[in-house]
């Protein structure tokens, strides 16, 4: 007998879809604000019922956490997510109930993605989250980019997915068993099958060498698709690859080892030389966030110093930062539509005084300059890193971030430093200003009373 | 629990700085604004006066300490103090900040308030730098500094300022995360980030070398010691008068007191180890920037490279490793920190009148400002190193020690002192005398501000020119228990 107990919060948003498909057809504008409220009580849930849902399975204490942590992430980042799509989604006429039910599938397969345990549930999970995302990446179809991102992330998506379920097969060959914990006594086919997963997970997290669909998806797609592609799927992936590494003891595999920490310099040095020369705002972001995947990458690596902490503290700040970052760009229109270039940005500290402060501490964050907390989520992941070893992999690391923050100062003085050419008309969201000023308000804040997030992360793997 | 004096001294500036930035600029006028940062600094500045008079010069260790749990993982806290080596720097910063301010309340004119704002963090910064007794800490008030100074220059620079700030940001950043990596590595080894607990841990050897040359990178990019010190004209030359004033007087010191508070007694076997290696680039630091301080043609520029030769003598003293050459060094130090701020001040001060940093367009000056004479002739005078300046006792002090190390040594440095003395010498003679250009003429002498301001820095040069022991009585007994 199956214990449904468990698969409460999946059932939950499966509800919330039906009734958003439902609803939706009457009334769009209740039906997406029904949602917020829907991921709020399911986010309190899991705060105070979390554990208990997955008190029956035999997983270990510290699994249960990272399922219940992840989730609650998720189910915040999707009321943010979704408190922001109106206002863009009505710049460009795409205001649709239809784009709430891809977020919801995308998080319903995330869930499932991060608390399968089974390389099979994984796929179902992996890809019900990408199929939303493909259609959100083409869902501006009178744009003809938007259509083309979505075409190039669907058919590369679906390589990659094939190259998952030939890696599955060839572990089913190997071990008889989809099983992702029991899995031991494997020989080489099993290691090529598992490095076969591995790279497709590598490309839902856009890590090099498997990232060149990023920036184009990134630049072809709605801005507001571009957030939720960067944050919360990717996140889901990540904490998914940490869970493989983990359960799977990779690190005492030495193939697969290696390519995991190929992956993370490639990705390291990768991401900062491609955005150098990037002009246009969504690339540069896309190359960025390479780089971070593979500071992320280190950080799962050498979880073996201070558990999960590191890597969950830099994902949300990172998070909170991306959503900074974006709430400020879906707040600046062009004349005639979004804004693209880096050098649109020109002036805009005598035209906002706001937008510019909270980008500033966003960039400087980003590229890891105290007092801002993305030096602390840094710090965190390469005292890891070199109390585990890894030594050439943090000085690579740090290197890549002392060139990053040349693309990150550029924009900064464009902001700063140069004179406006075109006004950016400001499109007065209030939503979007307490979310961007809210998170620049914790990347700031963070140094001086850092107790709440690091408890928040570390109590829940205690 | 006392006073926490410390904290009051890292906070002040940030309140002020957020009380201006929530007030509305449209209303507020450019002086206003610049009286309020004024006020702000100056009451800063007699906080800071607290220090000394409270200071017990005959205990050991850290005074005023503070100590708050921040990351109790890691076994970071906030944890702060005083020593006698950290207390002149404070009073130097908080002393330099109020003349910024001053003397860029003519010549800032648009974006006022920011410039007030940053130049308050920036104070704070600096502070927070000198006060912490926590590697980490220490490293993110180092790191933070950048970002006030990054927009200073780039905002109000020269024509050529986004190459000069973006220079003088990665070069300085590129040199700190080799030293956050170290750091990583010391508090992972130590278990602990408190400055005193890993003065007593010993290293690996091989390793003590690695972990001094990654500080190294940093505090040699900061001091800014011979192959790194490119930046330093860039950033000197494109700075605002007050950006470069604080460069100069504060920002320098930085790193030549991360080798004093942190590289001494961490590494003791690496500091003589890499002796010869640092005597060499400071000898070749004094000679070969004084001889490319000889032939620029643009004022800030020579007084820029004049600087890299002075902060020569510095590292030299300290890699003496001798009470006397470090505290020629730390003399040399606090001295370079008045008189260059002051030097840069006097090319203001033209620069401001006749819109022009070369020297061949001025000649004559003297004529019609006598007094900006008079006080050039102080400053020049105490750069060189005339007895009864302060620029006297600390080369004297370094030079002498030298001698116990090598007297090859003795020999660069002292040929750095002639040649100092000539291209000083060549700036005043072809500024101030000569004869009198046409455009020069309608040049008017100092205000009252500038008289002021110059007049408190010359008397500070002639006080501790005179009376030396005012400053040696509160640094002796710290500098001598860092002394391996």
């Amino acid at each position: 007998m199956i214990n449904l107990y468990q698969f409460i919060p999946e059932i939950f948003i499966l509800s919330l879809i039906l009734i958003t498909l439902c609803f939706g057809l009457f009334n769009k504008d209740r039906a997406i604000s029904l949602n917020t409220l829907g991921f709020f009580l399911l986010s309190i849930l899991l705060l105070n019922f979390g554990k208990d849902f997955y008190s029956s399975t035999k997983l270990s204490f510290n699994t249960i956490n990272l399922f219940v942590l992840s989730k609650i992430i998720l189910s915040i980042g999707s009321i943010v997510f979704i408190l922001l799509l109106k206002r863009p989604l009505k710049n460009e006429n795409l205001y649709r109930y239809e784009y709430v039910l891809f977020i919801l599938f995308a998080i319903l397969g995330s869930f499932v993605l991060i608390s399968s345990n089974n390389f099979l549930t994984a796929f179902i999970g992996l890809e019900l989250q990408s199929l939303s995302l493909y259609l959100m990446a083409a869902f501006n179809t009178k744009n003809l980019s938007s259509n083309e991102a979505g075409i190039k992330y669907f058919s590369l998506g679906a390589l990659s997915s094939g190259f998952l379920l030939f890696g599955i097969s060839m572990i089913y060959y190997d071990t008889g068993s989809f099983n992702i914990q029991n899995l031991n006594n494997f020989t080489a086919i099993s290691e090529i099958g598992l490095s076969l997963v591995l790279i497709s997970l590598f490309f839902k997290v856009s890590a090099a060498p498997f990232h060149i669909w990023t920036p184009d998806v990134y630049e072809g797609s709605p801005t507001i698709s571009t957030l939720f592609f960067a944050t919360l799927p990717k996140f889901a992936s990540l904490i998914f690859l940490f869970r493989v590494y983990q359960e799977l003891n990779i690190s005492d595999i030495k193939s697969l080892n290696y390519i995991f920490q190929m992956v993370c310099a490639i990705s390291l040095l990768v991401g900062v030389y491609g955005a150098i020369t990037q002009k246009v705002i969504k690339r540069l972001l896309a190359f960025s966030s390479i780089n971070h995947i593979g500071f992320m990458l280190l950080g799962i690596m050498s979880y073996q110093f201070m558990s999960e902490g590191t890597l969950f503290f830099y994902l949300i700040i990172y998070m909170i930062t991306t959503f900074g970052i974006f709430a400020v760009l879906l707040n600046l229109r062009n004349v005639d539509g979004e804004f693209t270039k880096i050098s649109q940005l020109n002036g805009l500290r005598y035209t906002s005084n706001s937008k510019s402060i909270t980008l500033l501490v966003f960039f400087f964050s980003l590229a890891g300059i105290p007092p801002f907390a993305g030096f602390f989520a840094k710090f965190f992941i390469l005292s890891a890193s070199i109390n585990d070893g890894f030594i050439f992999l943090s000085i690579i690391a740090v290197l890549s971030s002392v060139i990053a923050a040349f693309y990150y100062l550029t924009i900064i003085k464009n902001m700063f430093f140069n004179k406006s050419e075109i006004e950016l008309l400001d499109d007065n969201n209030k939503i979007s200003k307490v979310i961007f000023i809210a998170s620049g308000l914790i990347i700031t804040l963070f140094f001086i009373y850092p107790d709440p997030l690091i408890n928040l992360v570390d109590n829940l793997f205690k | 629990m006392s006073f926490p004096i410390l904290s009051m001294l890292i906070l002040t500036p940030i309140i002020g700085a957020l009380t201006l930035s929530l007030s509305s600029s449209a209303q507020l006028k450019n002086k206003t604004i610049f009286l309020s940062g004024l006020w702000i600094t100056i009451g800063e500045f007699l906080l800071s006066l607290l220090l000394p008079i409270f200071y017990d010069k005959s205990k050991n260790g850290y005074q005023f300490t503070e100590f708050h749990t921040w990351f109790d993982k890691f076994d970071i806290n906030y944890y702060v103090g005083v020593d006698g080596v950290s207390i002149p720097l404070i009073l130097l910063t908080t002393f330099l900040i109020p003349i910024c301010l001053l003397c860029s309340i003519n010549s800032i004119q648009n974006r006022a308030k920011e410039f007030v704002i940053y130049f308050l963090l920036l104070e704070s910064f600096i502070i927070g730098v000198f006060v912490s007794i926590d590697l980490v800490i220490f490293y993110v008030f180092f790191e933070a500094v950048l970002i006030p100074m990054f927009l200073i220059i780039g905002i109000w620079g020269g024509e050529n300022r986004l190459y000069a700030t973006f220079k003088f940001f990665l070069y300085t950043l590129a040199g700190s995360v080799l030293m956050l990596l170290a750091i990583i590595y010391i508090i992972s080894n130590v278990k602990s980030g408190n400055i005193e607990l890993i003065s007593d841990f010993t290293f690996d050897q091989q390793i003590e070398l690695i972990l001094f040359l990654c500080f190294f990178a940093s505090f040699a990019v900061k001091v800014p010691m011979f192959p790194f010190h490119t930046w330093l004209p860039d950033a000197h030359v494109q700075a605002p008068t007050s950006g470069s004033v604080i460069l100069a007087g504060v920002l320098l010191k930085l790193g030549a007191y991360g080798f004093i508070r942190l590289s001494l007694p961490f590494f003791e076997y690496a500091s003589i180890y890499f002796q010869p290696m640092i005597f060499a680039l400071s000898c070749v630091a004094i000679v070969y920037t004084s001889i490319v301080a000889l032939r620029q043609l643009d004022m800030k520029k020579m007084i820029a490279y004049s600087s890299v030769a002075h902060m020569g003598f510095v590292t030299i003293g300290i890699f003496t490793l001798t009470q006397d050459g470090i505290n020629g060094a730390y003399f040399q130090m606090i001295s370079h920190g008045i008189v260059s701020a002051a030097l840069f001040l006097i090319v203001g001060v033209v620069y401001e009148r006749h819109h022009t940093r070369m020297i061949s367009d001025y000649s004559g000056v003297t004529n019609v400002m006598p007094k900006y004479s008079f006080f050039f002739m102080i400053f020049m005078l105490s750069s060189v190193g005339l007895p009864g300046t302060s620029g006297f006792v600390g080369e004297f002090l370094v030079i002498m020690s030298t001698i116990s190390v090598s007297v090859y040594l003795t020999f660069f440095t002292a040929i750095g002192v002639i040649l100092g003395a000539s291209y000083m010498l060549l700036l005043y003679k072809n500024i101030n005398f000569g004869d009198l250009k046409s455009d020069i003429k309608q040049l008017t002498d100092l205000t009252k501000i500038e008289i002021f301001y110059f007049s408190c820095l010359a008397f500070l040069t002639m006080l501790l020119g005179i009376y030396p022991k005012l400053l040696f009585e509160m640094i002796n007994k710290s500098i001598s228990l860092s002394i391996i």
